[in-house]
């Protein structure tokens, strides 16, 4: 029985916690859903332990008190490749941002817009650069 | 006629930059941009003193970031050609004409500058390996002197190329994915006299290079299949 108040303490503060930062807005959007999704499920493992047993049976895990486990590492697995792809694509946004201040800070310097420095007939056929703008 | 526009990519290169500069504005028409990667030394200044439009970037980008940089401002200012270099002197100046009127006779999108007598055993080896994986037919992957066209310009201004490290295999794969020609001009390089090669710097760079490259490769291999059937469809 005290495993199981254990359980239910740590999910239960687990979910507050979470809830708590939402609140706060120190967690955004899809992070703070995932994040709810995972103190969701630690409180229901908490307050309801005999899930883990009925989980085994149905995937025919013949030692359930691993099915946490093999479910919370491929989460956490899931997460991370996530997590990576998001790094690569701020990566990417940082770079461009980074060249496009640079761009703009020497037109800056210079005073002249760029169709001021192409020819006119070539500037008028510049491409609109849909490119331009940063945003995904 | 065309805007043709230098771009160098520099860091750290405040010994070199200034005869590279004045070599380039003596031997071609051109507007000269160098773009600073973040260098701690005294490159921007004296480059703008050295008379070349500077771009200063915040956050150290790396050689291809740099490089694109660069080629981005080119597309926006309405150059449609642009000359790539190493800002540290190891192309020379009096060879730039010829490389670029090679470019203009033939009908490459890309012209690359090359130095094969340069190359070590190990990078004989190295390119036979990339040459062989990628269906590239290109001696020098790595060479800084380059020629773009227009359509190599828009192509490699894009965010599809923002996430490349190094101007080399990466970006001459995207470029021949989308069908572009590439064309090599043999030409004459002076040793370098500062520093030393970003790539091939230490075992464990050239380990970490070959690892990546390899990979890119290997993930690029349907889009070779695609380029290579583009090519047989035009007339």
């Amino acid at each position: 029985m005290t495993a199981q108040l254990t359980a239910a303490v740590l999910g239960v503060l687990l979910a507050g916690t979470i809830l708590f930062l939402v609140r706060r807005d120190h967690l955004h959007g899809p992070y703070a859903l995932w994040w709810l999704g995972v103190a969701a499920a630690t409180l229901i493992l908490g307050v309801f332990p005999s899930v883990v047993p009925w989980l085994g049976v149905i995937t025919g895990i013949s030692y359930a008190p691993v099915v946490p486990i093999i479910v919370g590492i491929s989460m956490i697995l899931l997460r991370m490749l996530q997590l990576d792809i998001e790094r690569s694509r701020q990566e990417r946004q940082l770079r461009r941002l980074v060249q496009k201040i640079a761009i703009l800070e020497a037109e800056m310097n210079t005073q002249r817009a760029p169709s001021s420095i192409t020819d006119p007939a070539i500037s008028t056929q510049l491409p609109e650069d849909g490119d331009w703008h940063e945003n995904e | 006629m065309q805007y043709c526009l230098a771009v160098m990519p520099a860091r750290d290169e405040q010994n070199t930059i200034v005869a590279v500069i004045a070599g380039v504005r003596k031997h071609l028409d051109c507007t000269v941009l160098v773009v600073n990667d973040a260098s701690s030394d005294a490159t921007v200044t004296v480059a703008r003193a050295a008379g070349a439009q500077v771009l200063d970037l915040a956050v150290n980008l790396g050689a291809w970031g740099a490089t694109q940089a660069g080629i981005r401002y080119a597309l926006r200012h309405g150059y449609d050609c642009v000359l790539t270099l190493d800002a540290d002197g190891q192309h020379q100046p009096e060879e730039l004409p010829a490389l670029l009127q090679a470019h203009h006779q033939s009908k490459a999108n890309v012209t690359i500058g090359t130095y094969a007598q340069r190359l070590s055993i190990a990078k004989r080896v190295a390119w036979q390996y990339f040459r062989l994986l990628t269906g590239l037919k290109v001696h020098d992957f790595t060479s800084g002197l380059r020629v773009y066209d227009l359509r190599a310009i828009q192509i490699l201004a894009s965010r599809e190329a923002s996430l490349l490290d190094y101007q080399d295999i990466g970006v001459l794969m995207l470029l021949q994915k989308r069908g572009l020609l590439i064309d090599e001009v043999p030409t004459v390089m002076s040793p370098r006299q500062f520093g030393g090669s970003r790539v091939f710097a230490s075992w464990r760079l050239v380990a970490r290079y070959m690892l990546r490259t390899t990979l890119l490769c290997i993930a690029r291999i349907g889009s070779r299949a695609d380029a290579s059937r583009a090519e047989k469809s035009a007339p």
